[in-house]
């Protein structure tokens, strides 16, 4: 059943249209990631989802309820934001239970159902403490207790690890996980890291321009991106992309890449046509030079522990080429290399950006 | 070594900047402190001693007869209560609608509120002495000279321009993301104002009944334009009624003045912490 569907929203600024057209269906229980580069939208779509924007066009439904009109606390929505957004002047009991205390719910019931999320949270010794008297992690999860406690339809994260240092941010994303696990609820969480797209996310949504590019599961988007910005954002490090034209040659198909050529096999492209090649960094093999498909030379190299980048220039493309090897892998700056790019490995893009 | 270190020729030059600072600091000190120091000796001192040894000398003995013939006095507890009743309705309605406002334009601007915004504000520029015969002919009009109405009505609206001022600038402090997060949970405007952004601007509230009560309380040309009959004089008006007929009453009038300073200076007192707080605020974070 969808909980949450959200038909031709469009938002506008003014003149700026920055929501187009969007259209999504979220199951219940479904974790679903809102994933864009700075400005794609991501952030306005959850505050048209929490009522805190109007929409300007379209329709937002949460449990078969057009809630399109509706004040954003009569939404049954949660969020949690960014800047965790605890009131400073109350106690992490009173934040907790702020909503209910709003809703005349009584003391009694209050204090437990409080006590309640506070365990589940692990922040019980704290529930007399004020927010300034707590670490980013605790605060964190005060504020995404506040957000269970009235347990609304659908949560809402908006960028919650993004103050957070990076080792606390691992342990807060297994929490969230184990929090969806828990409370089997709907949750929608807006980021710009895929990392935590990747990890968190039972389906993706890429935004790009206020436009869905493309949803679906973590590694359909990265083995199956629909087009060149998918292609681009998810995954790190990022594809390759190598510029070439189709041609043909004895009723075989190549792609000219600069000065190298590369059969493929795709017989609906026109000889002539602009393409771009992508391919991610742990496909190409790296052989003999007088073997491969392009010849590389090696410019830089990461240690990464459990792997090394390369960085390699060839002719093919003015951009370096990123290739992830075996750390064992005795390979020196300024060696010269074979690369071989396996055709059902690579994606082909029109000038565009669509897969072709 | 420390001690030669200490007596290096450097160190012990004579640097003549901070004693000429000091100097006119303390003569400064000296003019602002001279007319408490004057109020004070001469409401200590009986009519005959002023008469003879003038209002700079210091008295051989401490005589309250001034505090008890003004504490004694119906009049002077007629001008307190007027006072009274015309600075705390007065302090509390221009607060009230300046935070209501303040709150407006700072979390729920809309078109053109920037410019009623500095409309309001420039209220504060003008002087009272500009509009005090349209508001005498006003008032009189209704009917009201003589009554302490006019007085509180006025001082409302010549305190809504500054509290206006003072609490949208601290609202503006106050996170966005608190106000959306208290609607989320349900509150509605009013109670996102009552519930989070007024709890956490008592600085500035501090801020604002401290400069009200005190320019209110020591007010003098509204009353006395205002006010005819003695019954409704304010306390400012009635220091200078206590001088007698024929002669100057200075040790009553000083005493008066004294007695007339304390609850400003029990108000400060009371919100000195706040207003510290409030006087630095947004100068650091935290």
């Amino acid at each position: 059943m969808a909980n949450l569907i959200l038909k031709n929203v469009s938002k506008t600024f003014g003149e700026t249209e920055v929501i187009k057209a969007v259209n999504l269906e979220v199951s219940n229980g479904e974790f679903v990631v809102f994933v864009g580069p700075s400005g794609c939208g991501k952030s306005t779509l959850l505050r048209l989802i929490t009522g805190l924007e109007e929409v300007t066009d379209g329709q937002i439904i949460i449990e078969d309820k057009d809630v399109t009109h509706l004040k954003p606390s009569k939404r049954e929505v949660a969020m949690v934001f960014q800047s965790y957004a605890l009131f400073p002047h109350l106690t992490v009991a009173e934040n907790i239970g702020f909503g209910l205390k709003l809703a005349k719910v009584p003391k009694a019931e209050i204090v437990a159902r409080v006590k309640e999320v506070a365990s589940v949270l692990r922040v019980e010794s704290l529930l007399a403490r004020k927010p300034r008297q707590l670490s980013g992690g605790q605060r964190q999860r005060v504020a995404i207790g506040r957000s269970i406690i009235r347990q609304p339809k659908v949560f809402l994260f908006d960028e919650p690890l993004s103050n957070l240092d990076a080792a606390l941010r691992v342990v807060m994303r297994i929490e969230i996980t184990r929090l969806h696990q828990n409370l089997q609820a709907t949750m929608i969480y807006v980021t710009h890291d895929q990392t935590e797209a990747m990890t968190l996310a039972d389906r993706i949504v890429v935004l790009n321009e206020g436009r869905i590019e493309q949803v679906g599961a973590p590694l359909e988007l990265y083995e199956k991106p629909a087009n060149k910005f998918v292609a681009g954002f998810i995954g790190s490090p990022a594809m390759n992309f190598i510029k070439g034209t189709v041609e043909t040659a004895d009723e075989r198909m190549f792609a000219r890449l600069g000065p190298h050529v590369m059969e493929i096999n795709k017989p609906d492209l026109k000889p002539g046509l602009a393409i771009e090649v992508g391919i991610r960094p742990e496909h190409i093999a790296i052989v003999a030079p007088e073997e491969g498909t392009l010849t590389a030379e090696v410019e830089i190299i990461e240690k990464l522990g459990v792997e090394s980048m390369l960085y390699l220039k060839t002719e093919a493309s003015q951009d370096l080429l990123t290739v992830r090897t075996d750390p064992r892998q005795t390979i020196r700056t300024g060696e010269r290399l074979g690369l071989k790019l396996p055709v059902s490995e690579c994606h082909f893009f029109d000038q565009k950006g669509n897969l072709v | 070594m420390v001690e030669q270190v200490a007596t290096l020729p450097s160190s012990r030059e004579f640097n003549p900047w901070p004693v000429v600072v000091f100097t006119c600091l303390l003569v400064l000190a000296g003019l602002f402190l001279a007319p408490t120091i004057g109020v004070i000796l001469s409401s200590i001192k009986t009519t005959r001693e002023i008469a003879e040894g003038g209002l700079w000398n210091i008295p051989t003995r401490l005589f309250l007869g001034n505090f008890v013939e003004v504490l004694a006095n119906p009049a002077v507890h007629r001008y307190f209560l007027n006072t009274l009743l015309v600075t705390l309705p007065a302090t509390a309605a221009s607060i009230a609608l300046g935070v209501l406002a303040g709150y407006v334009f700072a979390k729920l601007p809309f078109w053109g509120s920037n410019l009623i915004f500095l409309v309001l504000i420039s209220g504060m520029f003008f002087p009272p002495q500009v509009i005090l015969i349209p508001l005498f002919q006003f008032f009189n009009s209704l009917g009201l000279i003589d009554t302490l109405w006019p007085i509180i009505f006025i001082h409302t609206a010549l305190g809504i321009p500054i509290c206006t001022l003072l609490m949208r600038n601290f609202f503006a402090t106050v996170p966005n993301s608190l106000r959306e997060a208290a609607i989320l949970e349900g509150a509605n405007e009013f109670q996102v104002l009552t519930r989070v952004a007024l709890p956490l601007s008592l600085p500035a509230l501090a801020v604002l009944a401290t400069l009200q009560f005190t320019w209110i309380w020591n007010d003098f040309l509204w009353p006395l334009i205002f006010t005819q009959s003695d019954e409704k004089r304010t306390i400012m008006v009635g220091i200078v009624n206590l001088k007698g007929q024929y002669s100057v009453a200075w040790g009553v009038q000083g005493a008066l003045s004294l007695v007339a300073s304390l609850p400003t200076l029990i108000v400060f007192l009371f919100f000195q912490r706040y207003f510290i707080k409030g006087m630095t605020m947004g100068a650091v974070k935290g």
